[in-house]
């Protein structure tokens, strides 16, 4: 019964709940903010919000989900002005994503993903994504939150998170395959004269 | 049968495509999920691109980079907490 908890029991939850998920809210802040120092004020900022509002916290809820909220609220707010794009045709996103495939494989680069170490092209691919975007795929393919826990965390429709994952992917994806064939990782084309000329 | 499961019998690789990203993300009801991993079995044409996308989004989960908080930011986090009164940590 309430009236028996201790009075700190508040303080021992929210010691044991929140504070074991700072790894995974440091990353989130890493991704949000793309600065070391930003994501530790971030951090930081989180979790002073998080203590303060700890009574509002439902018990046996997803405490990881709810500190992504703060923390995202809290990076708005901290932004002069935050432009996000509107877009809600997820089902075109996802045939546009068939015009990348058949150009990869235009291009010799139908196995790239498979075939190549794109850890660090990833990673600032990720970060040059414009913010709604970024955080669709930061969460969902990087976090691995379901699109209904997206659309929690960043207050938005779901069917909004699917259209910004969606068009985030396939810009992430365009620019892996821009950044392969600048760094010549994409096979020699064989050409009509070359096969003439054996 | 359902008319829900016929309808799933008979997706087009249209269909397929729409839904992709969705079954990648195990998205879709138990019968569709089925449904387009049925159709993904048989048909050439949609094959590649799953095992395209299925790669880039392996690839991206792989990207995930070790951002650990760092003990100076731990630390940092604690003593606002305990100046903020939190005990216990």
């Amino acid at each position: 019964m309430d009236e028996e908890r201790p009075a700190n029991a508040g303080q021992v939850e929210f010691a044991g709940i929140a504070i074991p998920w700072l790894d995974d809210v440091a990353r989130f802040a890493r991704h949000l903010t793309r600065d070391p120092t930003d994501a530790d004020d971030l951090v930081q900022e989180t979790y002073l919000r998080a203590l303060r509002g700890w009574h509002t916290f439902s018990q046996g809820t997803d405490c990881r989900r709810w500190l992504f909220t703060i923390c995202r609220n809290a990076f708005i707010q901290g932004l002069r002005s935050q432009k996000l794009v509107v877009c809600d045709t997820p089902e075109l996103e996802a045939l546009a994503a068939a015009a990348v495939h058949a150009d990869a494989v235009e291009q010799g680069m139908g196995d790239l993903f498979s075939r190549v170490d794109l850890r660090e092209a990833i990673d600032r691919g990720l970060g040059e994504l414009p913010g709604g975007f970024r955080e669709a795929v930061v969460l969902v393919d990087l976090e691995g939150v379901s699109y209904d826990e997206a659309a929690g965390v960043l207050g938005i429709p779901v069917g909004t998170v699917r259209s910004r994952l969606f068009r985030g992917r396939r810009l992430l994806q365009q620019g892996l395959l821009s950044h392969a064939q600048d760094a010549g990782l994409a096979p020699a084309r064989v050409t009509a004269s070359d096969r003439g000329a054996r | 049968m359902s008319d829900e499961m016929m309808m799933d019998q008979m997706l087009t690789c249209d269909d397929v495509m729409r839904q992709l990203w969705d079954y990648l993300d195990g998205e879709l009801t138990p019968d569709r999920m089925a449904a387009v991993a049925a159709h993904l079995s048989v048909c050439t044409r949609c094959y590649p691109q799953y095992d395209f996308e299925r790669a880039f989004l392996r690839a991206v989960r792989a990207a995930q980079q070790d951002h650990r908080a760092s003990a100076t930011l731990r630390t940092r986090v604690q003593d606002t907490l305990r100046a903020e009164g939190l005990a216990g940590i």
